[in-house]
């Protein structure tokens, strides 16, 4: 053990003169400073366009005077999604799917910004996050410190005066995986502190320990893999060749390829088509605008049994809102199996993706580390089900007030004359429908659990490559 | 009285090719072996052998009554060893180099110590605490040497040690080996320095082709005649 010490003592000794750990910490640092400032002004952008967007049509659905209950079904107004603080470090899918949606009658809007096929995409790959940054950059960075650490004993001629002193291959490979280790940690510094000060925007302590604990294990896996190239690769070049090699497979290609794997493997129909289909759906549902539509012959039949009516006049209530309140149900079910049909799909894309984290370590951390940061997919599918919930509600209250406040003969003679017209408004206190939206990350026990597969995923990667490092240097000749 | 280092018909294949055939031969405790032979013959090799760098084919070797194969790390840290143009961490000084690669054997030297050591190989002082890639060939060799000293080993394997350096540095190292002697040490050295071998050793074998073919021995007073090895050496070596 001191043996193993000493060896990654002078390691760091070579750094230190050679200023290179010092240089390698600063560019990591100014990188993490300038994508998490990068990221924190979109997501205070973002807040202020969304605070300004809900004050504002709030204010308009709330001041608006006294008018027929259904025109106010299509004032509608917005949700939103607010970030969890860890998106400052791995905004994951928010950087494709959007965080606002408009509510209305009849309708399910995408989400603002939106490309909806979130499954496929590794979103931290798209734009610099300080995810990126730990994803990918910093392997290279250890590539280019750590690629020699063993090899250049090889090459300079020390293997042989440091074996002699009764130093084994495997005790010379755990220092140096141990400087490399130990210069991965100081480079985490800078994460630590990001993930520290999101604690302070709120953030779980719990869950900012463990992202920093997967970004430390992915790290090790990089070191240990680095060591072990060093150690067994006859020259600098080819160690060097090789590490880029795994780094562009793992980093780069293999994330490209699990995509490619999961679209061919789960199929996602197109939006158009589907949208198509389901238009064709909703218009064989009946026009719920238009009571006397044949689709709703059966509902006026029952409820004139219901009520012992000969007419829809005599009912005691308003048989126009009774048809729109029916039919934005039967709508709302049908456009939910078609939304659960998609995210059910691209969940399984989504977990089609993780899987490819036991061929690359790069997936592993990308998948875990958004499931931390509670930027994921599900928690994004969480959002759009919660949100048309409140679209459903609101709906619904207006439609129970058309339903309850407005009687069917002044319905529908509304556009008889002016004052028909205003009688068939309904007081501006029935606006007060809107539920306070307040989408909450998902509990922390949630996120660290799906995390746990990512975790296993890189420590098993860890164990693997010490393992067969160890046994690779044991052998080592001079 | 054991042999302190003995080769018992070892065959060593490196890629391959046959580069020791079948080389038989003990050092006695306290002797200085001086193993002569030209580019290629198989000396370093025949070292490598000693330290467990390379395990024969045939054949058994064995440091102080252990056998290496079997004791690795127990022969290696009974052993100092000078490698072929040694070299150490260049941008470390003297002293450092010295301390660093000593903790590895789980020995120490305090400053004192070091600085003997490398008065006996005659480092100059100045020189001491700068890096070693400000030094010459000879001067790291010096450094190198001092560490196998500073070991403090039983038994000292010295690949071609004077080479690099200048003739009143060879003498003095010379001399130097033959105190090491003395103080009941064991020394294998390989060379192609007839005259230095023949100056220093009290047994020296003649290495040609990976074969040995040939042993002189010191007599009771003087040296070995170094007319006769030269004789041996180049006209069995036929260059
Ligand atoms: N690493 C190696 N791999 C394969 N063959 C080697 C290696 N090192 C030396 N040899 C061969 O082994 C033979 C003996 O080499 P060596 O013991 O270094 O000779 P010497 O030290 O006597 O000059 C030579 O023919 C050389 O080409
Ligand atoms: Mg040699």
């Amino acid at each position: 053990m001191t043996t193993i010490l000493a060896i990654a003592t002078e390691e760091w000794r070579l750094w230190l003169r050679s200023r290179v750990a010092i240089l390698a910490l600063l560019i990591v640092s100014t990188i993490i400073a300038a994508t998490s400032l990068l990221n924190a002004q979109r997501m205070a952008e973002e807040r202020d366009q969304r605070m300004h967007q809900q004050t504002v049509t709030e204010q308009t659905f709330l001041e608006q005077p006294d008018r027929h209950p259904h025109r106010m079904v299509h004032y509608g107004h917005y949700v939103f999604r607010t970030p969890p603080p860890l998106s400052l470090v791995d905004p994951g899918v928010d950087f494709v799917t959007g965080q606002s949606i408009f509510l209305e009658g009849h309708r399910q809007n995408t989400p603002m910004f939106a490309d909806v096929r979130a499954s496929a995409n590794l979103g931290s790959f798209q734009l610099i996050s300080p995810a990126f940054v730990y994803q990918v950059l910093v392997p290279l960075l250890l590539i280019a410190l750590g690629h020699s650490v063993f090899v250049r004993e090889r090459e300079s001629r020390t293997l042989a005066p440091l074996l002699a002193q009764g130093v084994s291959g495997s005790s010379l490979y755990s220092g140096k995986f141990l400087a490399l280790a130990t210069l991965a940690f100081t480079l985490l510094l800078p994460l630590l502190i990001l993930a520290v000060i999101t604690t302070f925007m709120g953030e779980q302590c719990v869950l900012v320990a463990s992202l920093t604990l997967v970004y430390a294990a992915y790290l090790l896996v990089w070191c240990a893999l680095i060591a072990l190239t060093s150690a067994i690769s006859p020259s600098r070049g080819l160690a060097l060749g090789v590490l880029v090699f795994i780094w562009l497979m793992w980093a780069l290609i293999l994330p490209r390829l699990a995509v490619a794997s999961a679209g061919a493997t789960v199929s996602v129909p197109g939006k158009l088509e589907t949208d198509f289909q389901m238009y064709a759906d909703i218009r064989a549902l009946g026009d719920g605008h238009n009571a006397s539509d044949p689709a709703f012959a059966r509902l006026r039949a029952n409820l004139l049994a219901q009520y012992d009516a000969d007419t829809v006049d005599d009912l005691p209530v308003n048989f126009r809102g009774v048809v729109a309140q029916t039919s934005e149900a039967e709508l709302t079910t049908l456009m939910n199996e078609y939304a659960d049909r998609r995210m059910h799909a691209e969940q399984s894309q989504s977990l089609h993706i993780d899987r490819f984290g036991w061929l690359s370590p790069a997936i592993a951390i990308s998948t875990g580390s958004r499931h931390l940061a509670g930027t994921d997919l599900a928690n994004h599918h969480r959002f759009l089900r919660e949100a048309e919930e409140v679209r459903f509600d609101f709906v619904q209250g207006l439609n129970q007030s058309h339903v309850e406040v407005l009687s069917y003969a002044d319905d529908i003679n509304r556009n008889q004359s002016a004052e028909a017209s205003q009688r068939a408004r309904i007081s501006a206190e029935n606006w007060e429908v809107l539920n306070l939206f307040e989408f909450a990350p998902d509990p922390s026990a949630e996120r660290a659990s799906r995390s746990a597969g990512s975790l296993a995923q890189l420590g098993l990667w860890l164990v693997m490559l010490l393992a067969v490092g160890k046994l690779a240097s044991a052998r080592i000749r001079p | 009285m054991e042999a302190a280092l003995a080769a018992n018909s070892i065959t060593v294949k490196r890629s391959g090719q046959t580069v020791l055939n079948d080389v038989s031969f003990q050092v006695a405790a306290g002797d200085v072996y001086a193993l002569l032979g030209g580019n290629g013959a198989g000396k370093s090799t025949t070292l490598l052998t000693f330290l467990g760098f390379l395990s024969p084919d045939t054949g058994t070797v064995e440091v102080l009554g252990d056998d290496v194969g079997a004791n690795l790390k127990d022969v290696r840290l009974k052993i100092a060893y000078l490698p072929e143009a040694a070299t150490l961490y260049p941008h470390l000084n003297a002293y450092e180099n010295i301390s660093y690669f000593l903790s590895l054997a789980k020995a120490t030297a305090d400053q004192g110590a070091i600085d003997a050591a490398l008065d006996r190989v005659s480092l100059k002082e100045g020189a001491r605490s700068n890096r070693l890639d400000t030094y010459s060939k000879g001067m790291r060799q010096k450094v190198a040497i001092a560490l196998a000293l500073l070991r403090d080993a039983p038994v000292l394997l010295l690949d071609e040690p004077t080479s690099g350096l200048d003739p009143v540095a060879i003498d003095e190292f010379n001399a130097l080996v033959r105190s090491l002697a003395e103080e009941k040490r064991t020394v294998l050295m390989v060379t192609h320095d007839v005259y230095g071998a023949c100056q220093i050793a009290d047994r020296i074998g003649l290495l040609k082709d990976g074969e040995l073919v040939g042993a002189f021995d010191r007599p009771q007073s003087g040296q070995i005649d170094t007319e006769q090895v030269h004789a041996a050496f180049a006209g069995r070596s036929g260059s």
